[in-house]
């Protein structure tokens, strides 16, 4: 068959939220591709300049259903510590908490949609009804099942009873069972395997070149995550591992997410059992003094980097979000030359792409008046410019 | 030959049309129903299958630009009716009262028949998945087509004819074939998986690779036929696994009162289609999609390797000991 | 195979789908649902209205008397709610001195007549 250009997206199957590729494909082999993204792009971060603090964090909340507390939290404890201000312990160990669970809760919803990209429709129903285990304690804690709104600048917003403790304590052990059922599954499914090993392999150098991060990274065997390396909360002083793989493939990948998980509900339970006394808020000045920040974050799909940068006044002078999907389609782009039309939809899924984070950034070449960006691999990635930065800065 | 009027009857009633269709429409619930109760699931209650053709019925049907209408329109008649006429010559309640020798070969060629139908859809559909799909359908069919005719052609040396029929009153004597030929009822069962392009061998219709392949395009009256043509090809290929490797609907003796044994005939009919079936949806529930480059390697080597050292066997078998 | 296993498992068992509406699920006490607003304790103080990130919230003309802190105010407006443009995020409740505005667990908030939506 001569080249046939197919088009992946907006509207697929495949994908949960929309986004563009044009497959050249040679028969079923993939020659080359072409990305275009930004098709979410909503102007948050503008919005997001024009509320003041306590007004703002659920509007950032909102920049992703599944990673909300990530953003919220990046941005609270970005402004809390241009601030100069200390939570008290009890708020950084809730924050822990519900990050942890929030993490639970994408990587169960990962594995059941890579499952359901391979036709694997059993191992995806399993998965989300366990999930519905995290979602409950979630709602219990904060009352919402996503877009927690826990967060406050100095604190969170609700104390924990003790009642939603045990409760939270008695789900996790019939969900650790899951866990280690869901690792033994994985390792030796034969369709499974045969779909995921071998598919979508990036070396250790291609990582670092083509900025990959989280758990796409860490199956390369890049040893980098945000809670080790750049403490926040409580995770400099707890104790707890980062996972990492050494295969690079999809069932890497796949490994490093459950071993992730895994890793995330020892944390939560750790943080239950020894939640110390204390407030929850610590008072929060109205205005930010002027100042420049990057707050760097480990968001379930890898480093989520919030630039703030503050005038004195109680709203944000310009917010940046740098998220980790956005980091990680060139790894895309360059993983699916060579593989064939099966393998889109499991190496797209691998990464966990979340679009509603993706669309951010844009690139504007001011002589052509477009945003284009060549990827090292030939690829094309493209970002439609948004009418925001036609605006002076 | 039997009167005109029951011929007809036997053609459209039983167990023909209606019976086939009703039929087709509750096999096809019970393997939602059972597929969903293995995922912990509800499951659709007894008459979504029928209401699903029903409102298919209804729904408008669109036409791709520059596709050839008349071909678009035929295609999925001719494969409904391919399917249900090889249901004729399967036994339901004792023969088929159609039986002839040859006629195993004549069910073989006209249940081969949705596969190239899907294929010339995808092709006519004008559409790059349709197409992509289409010749995933026809790879996919010379790869299990092989085997899936290798296996049930032991059944068929085995009892030395080549009549649906004269099998099943063979195992009516002896034992049922799937204790002289295990191999073959195993790849029989992978073969008919693939051919009803069930998991893992839903490739052509792969959701969330090609969107659904040859049946993109498809709308209104054209996909209820084509399902409908799918259900019917599920309740022929388990009949037909059944009768030949199960030994069909007749007891090893009969019964004293007449009138009970196509009663009987029809029990076992139903037990044992319906056992087929529950292995067919197990095999679905239980495995994600394949590549097709996969297919061809385990389809080649292991499938059609298992088939020709099945039939191998018989051979053996039947120069060793003279069978009755 | 494990998954085999669990497959027969569960043919065997029952689902775990919960059949709404006729079966529901225990709501938990901190959900938040549609807002409500006491008249009793709102001291018309408008923090809600200064708060809400949605800016959903309007000071209307609602004039009365309340109790706060063992004295009686007489007080003249009292907070209007957009519930359609609600996103529940809970803040108003947090910052109300007086707990007059409170999200309730009514999680079904359909109505075809836009001022059955205001509260």
């Amino acid at each position: 068959m001569p080249d046939v250009v197919i088009p992946i997206g907006p509207h697929h199957p495949a994908l949960k939220e929309p986004v563009n590729f044009r497959i050249i494909a040679d028969g079923e082999k993939i020659v080359r591709l072409e990305l275009n993204l930004s098709y979410n792009h909503r102007g948050i971060e503008k919005a997001a300049e024009q509320r003041n603090f306590t007004r703002v964090l659920p509007l950032l909340e909102r920049v992703c259903g599944i990673c909300s507390h990530s953003h919220a939290t990046a941005f609270a404890k970005g402004v809390e510590e241009i601030m100069g201000l200390e939570i008290p312990p009890r708020a950084r160990y809730i924050r822990t908490i519900i990050a942890e669970l929030e993490r639970m809760h994408s990587h169960l919803l990962w594995l059941g949609v890579a499952a359901h990209e391979i036709g694997f429709d059993t191992l995806f129903m399993w998965v989300w009804r366990d999930r519905e285990a995290v979602m409950d304690t979630l709602e219990e804690m904060s009352g919402n099942r996503v877009h927690y709104n826990m967060n406050e600048i100095g604190g969170v917003r609700c104390d924990l009873t003790p009642g939603q403790i045990e409760a939270a304590l008695s789900r996790l052990p019939p969900l650790e069972e899951r866990i280690k059922k869901y690792l033994d599954m994985v390792s030796s499914h034969e369709t499974l395997l045969i779909r995921f090993r071998g598919v979508g392999r990036m070396t250790r150098e291609e990582a670092l070149q083509y900025g990959a991060v989280g758990p796409t990274a860490r199956a390369s065997g890049v040893d980098y995550d945000a809670r080790r390396d750049d403490p926040y909360l409580v995770y400099g002083e707890i104790p707890w591992n980062v996972v990492t793989d050494t295969s690079g493939d999809v069932y890497g990948r796949t490994r490093v997410r459950i071993g992730e998980l895994w890793e995330s509900s020892q944390i939560v339970r750790y943080c239950l059992e020894h939640l110390p006394e204390g407030p929850i808020r610590a008072d929060a000045p109205k205005n930010a003094p002027k100042g420049e920040i990057l707050s760097r974050y480990e968001a379930p799909r890898g480093e989520l980097v919030h630039f703030i940068r503050t005038n004195g006044t109680d709203k944000a002078e310009r917010l940046d979000i740098r998220t980790p999907t956005l980091a990680n389609w060139t790894s895309v782009a360059k993983c699916l030359v060579g593989h064939s039309i099966a393998d889109i939809p499991v190496i797209v899924a691998a990464i966990d792409p979340c679009l509603s984070c993706t669309s951010r950034m844009v690139v504007v070449n001011k002589e052509r008046g477009s945003g284009a960006a060549a990827a090292p691999c030939g690829c094309i990635v493209r970002q439609r410019p948004a009418a925001r930065d036609r605006r002076e800065t | 030959m039997s009167d005109p009027l029951q011929t007809l009857a036997e053609i459209f009633i039983f167990p023909g049309f209606l019976f086939l269709v009703a039929f087709a429409l509750f096999m096809a619930f019970l393997d939602r129903k059972i597929a969903a109760r293995m995922q912990q699931r509800i499951g659709p209650p007894l008459f979504q299958p029928l209401a699903d053709v029903v409102k298919m019925l209804g729904k408008e049907v669109i036409d791709p630009d520059g596709a050839d209408i008349r071909l678009y329109d035929i295609i999925p008649l001719i494969a409904f009716a391919a399917v249900m006429t090889a249901f004729l010559y399967i036994p339901v309640t004792g023969y088929s009262p159609f039986a002839f020798t040859g006629d195993l070969v004549v069910v073989l060629y006209l249940l081969a028949i949705p596969a190239p139908s899907l294929f010339l859809l995808g092709w006519l559909s004008r559409n790059i998945f349709s197409t992509v799909g289409g010749i995933r359908a026809i790879t996919q069919l010379f790869i299990y087509e092989v085997p899936f005719f290798l296996a049930l052609l032991s059944p068929a040396i085995m009892a030395g004819s080549w009549s649906i029929s004269a099998i099943v009153s063979w195992q009516q004597q002896n034992l049922w074939f799937i204790f002289f030929q295990p191999i073959g009822f195993i790849v029989a069962l992978v073969g008919l998986q693939a051919k009803l392009e069930r998991a893992p061998f839903d490739i052509p219709e792969a959701e969330t690779e090609i969107i659904a392949g040859p049946w993109t395009e498809l709308t209104g009256r054209r996909l209820a036929l084509m399902n409908l043509t799918f259900s019917i090809a599920l309740v022929a290929g388990s009949a037909l696994i059944a009768a030949l490797f199960l030994g069909g609907p007749v007891l090893p003796w009969t019964l004293a009162p007449a009138w009970l044994n196509p009663v009987a005939g029809m029990g076992l009919f139903l037990a044992k289609t319906l056992a087929v079936l529950m292995l067919l949806s197990s095999i679905r529930v239980a495995t994600g999609r394949i590549r097709i480059d996969q297919l061809t390697d385990i389809g080649w080597k292991y499938i059609a390797g298992a088939a020709v050292v099945q039939v191998g066997i018989v051979l053996v078998i039947n120069w060793l000991w003279v069978v009755p | 195979m494990s998954v085999l296993r669990e497959m027969l498992a569960n043919l065997l068992g029952r689902p775990v789908t919960i059949r709404y509406p006729t079966e529901k699920v225990p709501i938990p006490e901190t959900f938040r649902g549609r807002i409500a607003i006491d008249d009793d304790k709102c001291i018309g103080c408008s923090k809600c209205t200064l708060v809400c990130p949605a800016q959903v919230i309007t000071m209307v003309d609602g004039p009365r008397d309340v109790q706060f802190r063992g004295k009686a105010f007489s007080r003249k407006k009292r907070p209007q709610v957009r519930l359609y443009q609600c996103i529940r995020c809970g803040i108003c409740e947090r910052h109300c001195p007086t707990g007059a505005i409170h999200l309730m667990h009514e999680y079904a908030g359909t109505g075809t007549d836009r001022e059955v939506v205001v509260t």
